[in-house]
């Protein structure tokens, strides 16, 4: 491939069989600098964006926190939750293969 | 010990999936917001955070209910291209999770009987290239 630029290393790589996307995925990606743990996740709190998704506009909610109670198949009485237990919802419009993409997202 | 979350996607989103049509309703003007899914595909990681750490098939049906309060705030840092308008709020959930696998099942109390979260917030949110484009203009 002497003499071939990247980009054309790359096409020829690509099998003829195999689908190509070639704006990339339309699903959203995560906010780069959430990677404090070497995880692109944060807790809910003031001061933090509660969207997980980068290049997003649309409408949000997001907790943490939780301690309650439940009961599980033995009948026993189980806590849940800590501190960190958090959730959160994303509904609008993200920015992904290069055009505005749509939809709700939760993380749970 | 059990930890019920969906696997981090192959982008890196972290423990985040679609919401189907029909399973979060915003209302009061998007003062409130309620999100009901039931068997949502996860993992019981009981072990997590430990890299590789062993993950069980598990279900989880859930819902959550967001109320904004009367404190209304606003978080933006300009270097990091956010901001978010809304108010502090309160947040209720049920749940309930199986893990096949195991024979396990555990239902949470009632929504109205489970304590709020700690800390919730509602409102909107623009970031990335959003956020430089409405500062450009």
């Amino acid at each position: 491939m002497q003499g071939c630029n990247a980009s054309a290393q790359a096409a020829a790589s690509v099998r003829p069989d195999s689908p190509v996307d070639p704006d990339g995925p339309s699903g959203p990606y995560p906010i780069p600098w959430l990677d404090k743990n070497g995880s692109h996740n944060q807790p809910a709190g003031p001061d933090l964006e509660p969207s997980h998704i980068y290049h997003f506009k649309g409408r949000v909610a997001r907790c943490s926190g939780f301690n309650g109670m439940g009961t599980d198949g033995n009948n026993e009485r189980l806590l849940f939750g800590t501190a960190t237990t958090d959730y959160g919802v994303m509904d609008g419009e993200y920015w992904a293969a290069r055009a505005p993409q749509t939809g709700a997202f939760t993380h749970i | 010990m059990h930890d019920f979350h969906p696997p981090i996607s192959d982008a890196g989103l972290y423990w985040v999936v679609p919401v189907p049509a029909g399973a979060l309703q915003w209302s009061d003007g998007g003062r409130s917001a309620t999100i009901e899914m039931r068997d949502v595909a996860v993992i019981d990681q009981p072990k997590w955070p430990a890299r590789k750490a062993q993950a069980s098939p598990a279900r989880m049906s859930f819902k959550m209910v967001f109320e904004a309060t009367n404190t209304a705030v606003t978080y933006e840092n300009k270097a990091r291209l956010f901001r978010v308008t809304g108010f502090l709020a309160t947040c209720r959930m049920e749940a309930r999770v199986a893990v096949p696998s195991i024979g396990f099942t555990w239902r949470s109390d009632p929504i109205d009987k489970c304590p709020p979260a700690a800390f919730a917030v509602i409102g909107n949110e623009i970031n990335g290239k959003y956020y430089e484009e409405e500062a450009g203009r």
